[in-house]
């Protein structure tokens, strides 16, 4: 939050016109505040109400602090909280660990390195609704190809994977690993490519073996890349629901409701919305806490050295 | 085989591998775009050897109403993109070439403002829609979209602008042009690239994004990914016609990826891919 | 100047049309009007689509249709009748919502057609209509709000309503020795023998939510359950709950695999494509069984009464149609439910693999249709109060009974505290919503 931004290289002239940059920037300004900030504020205030939909906002009851301390107490807050965790702990530990170390492996350049990289990035690209539809159909316990596989190279007998609340959080997981890891790959291998040959020729001449290499001279001087990526990836297992929304819907139980799911299904599918904005609130001070991490790491907009 | 060759052979190995994994299941999807009911119920996987069928095209495309959520996916995301260039690159450019009150302030809310999870703009949206009786769904959209994608395009541009020397600007300037003669005559043509990764990750949100376009939209105003969701029946998933449909869905960020995948990988590696 | 005459001439043709006021039918007032319908993605509705077009063709009124997942239905409806002109004319509600739109006054109520002399079919007969099904999707506001009562008055008429009879494969039951099931003694026993030959026995709906608590429902009626006393006392972990608990645990150990994913289509589908040797849901099944497109067991299928616990109670539940009170063209929206749902209508229906509503319907075609006599049978078993159609009803189905009863068919934890802690956090929420202050 204290992130200083460079100064202007220069001060262009036409700046003395004092509301210039404000007329540049009000619009932007309008649309994100009516956009973003007002539903934010709109998810506070409809978190003291006990608000359904198809009635009028002035006829929902007024219930203080009711909705927040019903869901300090919930179990079930603290469930899908856990599989969050849970979720984002194994996504991004196998994919950080995946995609580094395929980075590393792979970052000499070699000819067609374009064309690969152009497909690692198609699962990125893919909409969340078809990717979380294409692992439906890839899971499905009866006509799904993976049980298919299974069964016919290793024997093992068909598994209903969207049904059992380890197997859905594992293929949930599985999923994310799939469209994300690439992600991290691409923007490491970026990060190595872009290394002072130098440094690391002379960290060769010094002596140094191979893991002497990674661990003491590449991964310290690509760090503010990882940190970046790694909190990127954090806020996403916030922000994601639409995969496992599509998959099972956050079932069995609430195996595979992820935070943001769980607000979904509160407010539509059991139509508790102001239960729901609360815990709304609570996402929003999670989400505001891991941003204000990743500001004060590094602000992108202050220095872009590093990319 | 000497030392270089073997890195070589097995880089490519590797490379391959890894290739095929990211392929395999958006193969899948197209294979089974083209497989009757029968082939896709009896679960053998069959990758490139049956017979093809178009029925599942034939059908969405002309039993579906397939046209018109087509035209509203391409309004939504054209015009949300549209506005989000136009409007980000005004901001991006005032905070890269200016100083003023609350500079530091703004950027850094604008990162802050990134982070929202759209999860929580749902019952809000919702609610506003229903309390206020706006009637245009499409126009609601397009301005959620926009505020969800202006914070990455604000980041990513101003990093373009900042690196265009102000020198230029400086002797447009002196030959008597106006802020925005400079902004339209001397650096949009220099920020073409920076505007082009700012494009496909706008549009490309705006494309695939659902939840939103769920709750909001109506039988009118429907995009593409809700209608394919609408395949999910109460009598079993239509996985043929599902899988067209999400074929369908996935070309226009194919083409992106074929031809601007140096920019996309720009883009990602300024920051982040989600907005 | 040749225009204007003509223009001239519209104008006193149109002026003389509508001052003689004699239409030659009663929806020629309404050509030209389009009526927009949301309704389920079911197969009964899908068949319906082709007596729209009989509609649109004898009455000149346009019917759009919006098709969605049903469970997918009350969000959209609920947001476009709270609209000050939402975009729907007919909504199709299941019976579960019907206290929850009357009681927002999203509604209009249909008896102010029924006094409309210019709109109401002498031919219509609706005591003809099964009772139940009136009763359970029409009728808002009698005994405990939802159930039959001299203070209900009417917001719908059923079309695809149901109740619950039983299906099983002829042939399996034959070559395995196995009798038709009367009884849940007998049919614990089929399912398990079934269930050592190695062949999955009954197919149910299991999905976490709504889905699971609608198959443990099925069983809890005629096992003598229910999910309140008369006070409103949450009675979910009763001798009679724990043991539809059970049975349902059995169902997913014997039958096809995967009944913790099933929804309504899966649970069909495995039935309909011959994973399962029996059925226990809906009626609709007899239909879907016969349509060639969804089935591979047409033929092989035997239809008897939903078997009996302590006592005989079926399912009632499915469709019925209202008009939003925010409608635009409610009178054309009337006259589209009363075609669909005449003497006519249904045997229409009957005809294009739909589900009919009426007994006279049943009882014309009981030679053509076996399952027809069964549901005729079976339609006084169909309990009333099968499951308490209040608002709070939904959070108990989804958040509540829908995650113990996962936790009943997905692990082996003992049955009992399952149902224990459903009950307390059941009465939590009665207790919350203010059920206890009139003790």
């Amino acid at each position: 939050m204290t992130a200083e931004l460079p100064a202007p290289v220069a001060k262009p002239r036409f700046e003395s016109g004092f509301l210039t940059p404000y007329a540049f920037i009000t619009p932007a300004l309008l649309v994100m505040l009516g956009g973003l900030l007002y539903p934010v504020i709109m998810a506070f205030y409809l978190s003291f109400y006990d608000w359904e939909i198809g009635r009028d906002l002035e006829d929902a009851p007024f219930v203080g602090m009711t909705n927040f301390a019903r869901m300090m107490t919930d179990p079930q807050v603290w469930e899908v909280l856990w599989v969050t965790i849970r979720f984002g702990f194994w996504t991004i530990t196998i994919e950080m660990t995946l995609g580094v170390a395929l980075a590393l492996l792979l970052e000499k350049p070699i000819r067609g390195a374009s064309v690969f990289r152009t497909i690692f990035i198609l699962p990125l690209m893919v909409s969340p609704v078809v990717v979380g539809l294409i692992w439906r159909y890839l899971f499905d316990a009866r006509i799904g190809w993976i049980n298919y596989y299974l069964g016919a190279w290793f024997g093992i007998e068909p598994q209903v994977w969207l049904g059992d609340a380890q197997l859905a959080f594992f293929a949930i997981v599985f999923t994310d690993i799939w469209q994300w890891t690439p992600f991290i790959f691409i923007i490491v291998i970026a990060g190595l490519q872009a290394l002072p040959s130098e440094v690391v020729e002379a960290s060769t001449i010094d002596g140094a073996n191979w893991y002497q290499q990674i661990f003491l001279v590449k991964l310290p001087m690509i760090k503010s890349i990882l940190v970046i990526a790694l909190l990127m990836r954090l806020i996403d297992v916030f922000r994601g629901m639409e995969v496992m929304l599509i998959m099972t819907g956050g079932g069995p139980g609430r195996s595979t409701e992820l935070l943001s799911l769980h607000i979904y299904n509160r407010a539509f599918e059991t139509q508790q919305l102001g239960y729901a904005s609360a815990i709304s609130v609570l996402l929003i001070a999670i989400v505001f806490g891991i941003s204000t991490l990743i500001l004060t790491m590094a602000n992108p907009m202050k220095s872009r050295a590093d990319v | 085989m000497n030392n270089d060759a073997f890195r070589q052979l097995w880089h490519y190995t590797a490379l391959i591998i890894l290739a095929a994994m990211a392929l395999a299941p958006i193969w899948v999807m197209i294979a089974t775009s083209f497989k009757d009911d029968i082939l896709v119920q009896d679960g053998t996987p069959l990758w490139f050897f049956f017979v093809p069928t178009l029925d599942n095209y034939e059908y969405i495309l002309t039993r579906g109403k397939f046209d018109r959520y087509l035209t509203n996916s391409i309004i939504v995301a054209c015009a949300s993109t549209i506005m989000t260039l136009l409007l980000g690159g005004f901001c991006a450019y005032a905070l890269a070439r200016t100083d003023f009150r609350g500079r530091n302030l703004m950027a850094n809310s604008t990162l802050m403002v990134r982070m929202v999870p759209p999860a929580v703009l749902a019952v809000p949206a919702f609610a506003f829609v229903m309390l206020s009786g706006v009637n245009n769904d499409l126009m609601v959209l397009t301005f959620l979209y926009t505020a969800l994608n202006l914070p990455f395009a604000i980041w990513l541009l101003f990093g373009f602008y900042k690196q265009i020397p102000v020198e230029l600007e400086e002797a447009a300037i002196v030959d008597g042009a106006s802020p925005l003669q400079v902004f339209f005559r001397v650096l949009l043509p220099l920020m073409k690239s920076g505007y082009a990764v700012a494009a496909i990750f706008t549009f490309r949100i705006a494309w695939n994004e659902f939840i939103l376009a769920l709750l909001l939209t109506g039988r009118k105003t429907r995009t593409l990914p809700v209608g394919a969701a609408g395949f999910i029946t109460d009598t079993g998933v239509e996985w043929g016609r599902i899988m067209a449909m999400g074929t369908l869905i996935v070309i226009p960020p194919l083409l992106f990826t074929f031809f601007a995948a140096r920019q996309i990988i720009a883009g990602m590696t300024a920051g982040a891919v989600k907005g | 100047m040749n225009s204007i005459f003509k223009a001239g001439t519209v104008a006193i043709g149109a002026l003389l049309l509508s001052t003689g006021a004699a239409f030659a039918n009663p929806y020629e007032k309404y050509e030209g009007t389009t009526i927009v319908v949301s309704w389920p993605a079911l197969s009964h509705f899908n068949k319906a689509e082709e007596l729209i077009e009989e509609f649109t063709e004898e009455t000149g009124i346009e019917v759009e249709v919006d098709a969605l997942q049903y469970l997918k239905l009350r969000d959209r409806q609920l947001l476009e009748m709270s609209k000050d002109e939402g975009e729907y004319d007919i909504v199709s509600w299941v019976v579960m919502w019907k206290g929850e739109y009357v009681s927002k006054g999203l509604l209009t109520p249909l008896s102010q057609f029924y006094t409309m002399g210019s709109l109401v079919d002498p031919s219509y007969d609706i005591n003809d209509i099964a009772d139940g099904y009136l009763q359970n999707g029409g009728i808002v506001g009698g005994h405990k709000g939802y159930m039959p009562g001299k203070s209900g008055a009417m917001y719908g008429v059923p079309f695809g309503a149901e109740t619950s009879i039983l299906a099983y494969r002829k042939d399996i039951f034959e070559e395995q020795g196995i009798d038709v099931p009367a009884t849940y003694d007998e049919l614990r026993a089929a399912m398990a023998k079934l269930g050592e030959a190695g062949i999955p026995a009954m197919t149910s709906r299991g999905k976490t939510g709504h889905q699971v608590t609608a198959g443990w429902l099925l069983h809890l009626a005629p096992l003598g359950g229910k999910i309140f006393d008369d006070e409103w006392n949450p009675v979910i972990n009763s001798p009679e709950a724990v043991e539809a608990a059970q049975v349902m645990r059995e169902i997913a150990q014997t039958g096809p695999k995967g009944i913790p994913t099933f929804g309504f289509g899966e649970a069909s589908a495995a039935f309909l494509q011959g994973d399962a040797a029996m059925y226990l849901d809906t009626l609709k099944i007899a239909a879907m069984s016969r349509d060639p497109k969804l089935s591979k067991v047409d033929g092989k299928v035997g239809f008897a009464l939903h078997p009996v616990g302590s006592r005989c109670g079926s399912e009632t539940g499915g469709f019925a149609m209202g008009i939003p009170a925010n409608s635009q063209n409610k009178e054309a929206a009337f006259l589209f439910i009363q075609y669909m749902t005449s003497k006519k209508g249904d045997q229409r229906m009957v005809e294009l693999g739909g589900d009919p509503i009426r007994i006279s319907t049943l009882q014309n075609n009981a030679d053509k249709f076996p399952d027809y006599s069964v549901v005729a049978e079976q339609l006084p078993c169909a309990d009333p109060d099968w499951r308490p159609l209040i608002p709070e009803w939904n959070e108990l189905n989804i958040d509540v009974l829908g995650q113990a009863l996962t936790e009943v068919i997905t692990t082996d934890k003992p049955i009992q505290p399952i149902m224990d802690a459903a009950n307390e956090k059941a009465r939590a929420i009665m207790e919350r919503e203010g059920y206890y202050l009139w003790q």
